[in-house]
């Protein structure tokens, strides 16, 4: 893969690395005695190791001129293969946090095995490491498919990549050593996110510059959510991490923001990063492969317009539905409730442009196991988006709030629309990417498809059963007026719900583990045959009828 | 900063609304813009092609 | 007019992002302003204390360990919140926490009042091995707060950052941040009265985990635990007046 840059980008890429394995011995220096150094050896081995892959190839010859009359898809790949061990990684610790709550003691007795340290690597594994990285993959694809424009270089795709997956392990070993900031969904500390903000702004100039040098004159509504996704990640994350390190040589910083104040930044935070990191980017993914899978346009571009504008706005006054009933001020509160409810108009907007964009096509919905991952997303987005703006109300929500409807609920929008329409478009993508007619085996897309559903069921009324009942039993009074039940009654309720949750996440995991299989098998076969000089150079893949591969 | 509080409220309070009135306009009138259905028109059967190459 | 703008906007790029920020974060901004200002709808609070060193340091073993993804610090203004676990947090009562650990989670019960209301040798038994003293508990066990040693020399620097972000610690408190989190510790020496006469006569000074020869991280976690909801009692003296009404 080194041997697609330039010898002036394989200078780039070893400077850059130079600097990062000074960057981490500094902090290995300075940090004696606290965590930081651990992760400053973290990122110095990481530099160390990607040079000797840039040294390795360094005196491979530079790439023909051709390439530029084709698209750059190297970090596409690398990017999916990372998407999908992430999956596996952060569904396993899923799936053991879940079991902790049934089983407290399978900690080992172990600092780093214990519930709020592993829970962090759960959510930050499958959020960052699995759906980040499966936005960056697939932005860089639709973004050169629709610009017809090739990506203006080939190191700073890299370096996003890359980049990213430092930021992610640096974040999920952190937690293990007990490094957070306990800000939920943005615990790196402030080394981290400053690192996450250059990479960002790599990300972001990327895309400026390939959409700088685009052949189609409007810019397809894809690239719009993408955008939408890179800018304001950039905006909340800036905003809600600003805080004072103790000293250059520790992990450790205060929040600059405090109490309401803090409460209020941190879950503006906390929801608009499910609206533009778990919502937006994966809108931008549903927009272009869902299309392409089906072979039908969308059914209405103005209605994604219009969804668009709708979700961008309406979604930044959300965040305070968090804090109903809480020391905020009533009349952000009420803000909250207000807007969140009319979230609805373009969420639904959106989920039923998809759905009828498969209008037509339902005969390749059944056939096609694909294609039924992303109708699947499209109906739990539209479920979730509505089960959201009822939660956001606030008599509801004083039920809802801090009990298990919320993990449901989230899980809801988490398994049944996030990793569907991931997986979903992994599958369309990875035939295309290693120029293959499908997948090594449809079967197995078939048997992932029903562990998925089956285990997002489950696992979404449990959470329901348990986050009502745990929601009525606080609230229950008896006849001489006094609280009935004791909060452990409430937990000893919880139990069997919580075994089903396990099960429920188990088998979504094995689903995840199906489908690294499938990738693994599908790329070794294309290497196999590459070998045997087989390879055909290009396959229109991906053609309208390639989902009757699936049969 | 010699904003008080109130005055900060009842900005967010008006301002707000007149803002949202104005977006959902201005997004309604360009999406609905009938000399844009062309163009939005290509976009959405464009990404249907099958060429997979950059445009010269 | 506006057909021409627009076809501007989307032909270049950068007018599009400029759209997708202002777009986005006028909300965000419209929300968010009024609160830089709400101090001064918060109510004054003059007997309003800060957490000593040990405290700070108990808070930060707190975040380490994750304790807020189960136990949330806000009482929410309902009856059966009130009746369950005390008087509703007041924005004031987490005006100095950087960051605020209100949490969205009640796998376990709201600690916002826990202050006080079991004994030390209960928290540390509790803390060893839940289910000695709750046998349906599900929380984890944290044996090794009771062995780690507690990391004490750059408490100067944590109260400088504390300091920095707003947060009225004094000059002295800072120099003497080492000591005051021995000292309160361990109660009857030279150190533990210098922690009262800087935190206040009504501080926790003893020996929370048991042994006074040894600092440990239970120490400071359980000084924090009997200081939740202690920092004032405007909440108590709100609630009592509102009884009287």
């Amino acid at each position: 893969m080194v041997s697609q840059l330039t010898t002036s980008e394989r200078q780039y890429a070893l400077v850059t690395l130079l600097l990062l394995g000074l960057g981490g011995l500094a902090m290995a220096a300075m940090g004696r005695g606290d965590p930081i150094a651990v992760h400053g050896y973290i990122v110095l081995l990481f530099a160390i190791g990607l040079s000797f892959v840039v040294m390795a190839g360094y005196y491979a010859p530079e790439p023909d001129k051709e390439r530029l009359s084709r698209y750059y898809d190297d970090p596409t790949r690398v990017g999916i293969v990372l998407s999908i061990a992430w999956a596996v990684v952060g569904m396993f610790v899923g799936v053991w946090v879940a079991a902790l709550l049934a089983w407290p003691d399978l900690t080992f007795d172990q600092a780093w095995a214990s519930f709020g340290r592993l829970r962090p690597v759960h959510t930050s594994g499958v959020i960052f490491g699995f759906g980040g990285n499966a936005l960056i993959a697939t932005s860089f694809h639709v973004l050169q498919r629709t610009t017809r424009a090739r990506l203006p270089g080939q190191f700073a795709p890299w370096f996003v990549l890359l980049g990213y997956n430092l930021f992610c392990v640096v974040a999920a070993s952190g937690y293990l050593i007990g490094v957070t900031q306990s800000k939920e969904y943005a615990e790196p500390e402030w080394y981290a996110d400053i690192w996450l903000v250059v990479v960002w702004v790599t990300y972001f100039l990327i895309y400026l510059r390939t959409l700088a040098r685009r052949k189609e004159p409007h810019i397809y509504v894809a690239n719009w959510y993408y955008m939408a996704f890179i800018l304001v990640v950039a905006m909340l994350h800036i905003v809600n991490n600003i805080a004072v390190p103790i000293s250059w040589g520790s992990a450790k910083s205060y929040s600059v923001y405090s109490g309401v104040q803090d409460a209020m930044v941190q879950w503006w935070y906390g929801h608009n990063a499910v609206a533009f990191f778990l919502t937006a980017g994966f809108l931008g993914m549903m927009y272009y492969y869902m299309p392409k899978r089906a072979g039908r346009p969308i059914f209405s571009y103005r209605l994604s317009i219009i969804s668009f504008w709708g979700i961008t706005f309406f979604y930044m006054w959300a965040g305070s539905h968090h804090l109903h009933y809480t020391a905020l001020p009533q009349w952000v509160q009420t803000l909250g409730m207000t807007f969140s409810v009319m979230l609805l108009v373009p969420s639904w907007a959106s989920a039923g442009n998809a759905l009828a964009t498969l209008n037509g096509a339902w005969h390749k919905v059944r056939d096609d196991a694909t294609l039924r991952f992303m109708m699947v997303a499209a109906v739990f987005y539209g479920l979730s988006t509505f089960e959201g703006s009822f939660m956001a109300i606030r008599p509801v929500n004083s039920l809802s709030h801090y009990t298990d409807w919320t993990v449901g609920h989230v899980h809801a929008g988490a398994l049944g629309w996030v990793a569907m329409i991931t997986f979903g478009s992994i599958y369309a993508l990875v035939p295309w990417m290693w120029k293959r007619e499908a997948m090594y085996s449809p079967k197995l897309i078939e048997v992932h498809f029903w562990l998925a559903l089956s285990g997002t069921i489950v696992y979404v009324f449990a959470m329901w059963n348990s986050g009502i009942i745990q929601g009525l039993m606080w609230r229950t009074y008896n006849e001489s007026g006094s609280l009935t039940y004791s909060f452990i009654d409430s937990l000893v309720a919880m139990h069997p719900y919580y075994i089903a949750r396990a099960f429920g996440g188990l088998l979504f995991l094995l689903g995840a583990i199906v489908a690294a299989y499938n990738v693994w098998m599908t790329i070794r076969q294309s290497k196999l045959e590459a070998a045997q000089g087989k390879e055909d150079a290009d396959i229109p893949l991906f053609a309208r009828d390639a989902v009757q591969a699936g049969e | 900063m010699d904003f008080d509080h109130d005055t900060l409220v009842a900005l967010s309070k008006s301002w707000g609304l007149f803002y949202l009135l104005a977006m959902s306009a201005a997004v309604m009138v360009y999406a609905l813009w009938p000399s844009n259905r062309k163009r939005f028109t290509h976009a959405k059967m464009s990404i249907l092609d099958n060429d997979d190459k950059p445009l010269e | 007019m506006k057909e021409f703008f627009h076809r501007k906007i989307e032909r270049n790029a950068i007018g599009f992002v400029v759209a997708i920020v202002a777009v986005a974060s006028i909300g965000g901004f419209m929300e968010i302003a009024p609160l830089f200002t709400i101090q001064e709808t918060v109510e004054e609070v003059p007997d309003m204390r800060t957490y000593t060193p040990l405290e700070l340091a108990g808070r930060n073993i707190y975040i380490r360990e994750g304790c807020y993804a189960c136990h949330s610090q806000m009482i929410r203004t309902l009856r059966d919140e009130v009746e369950r676990y005390g008087p509703y947090s007041l924005a004031v009562e987490s005006k100095y926490d950087h960051p605020m650990l209100w949490g969205s989670k009640r796998t376990g019960p709201d600690l916002a009042r826990l202050g006080e209301k079991y004994s030390d040798a209960w928290h540390v038994a509790h803390l060893i091995n839940p289910r000695d003293v709750v046998p349906e508990s599900v929380m984890p066990k944290y044996g090794w707060l009771m062995r780690n040693e507690l990391k004490i020399d750059d408490l100067g620097e944590h109260i400088a950052a504390q300091q920095t972000v707003g947060v009225p610690y004094t000059q002295e408190m800072v120099e003497n941040a080492v000591q005051d989190a021995r000292g309160q510790a361990t109660p009857d020496t030279d150190a533990a009265a210098g922690v009262a006469q800087r935190y206040g006569d009504a501080t926790h000074v003893r020996a929370f985990d048991g042994d006074p020869s040894r600092l440990t991280e239970m120490d400071a976690l359980v000084a924090y635990l009997q200081i939740l909801g202690k920092l004032t009692d405007k909440a108590y003296q709100q609630a009592a007046t509102a009884e009287v009404q």
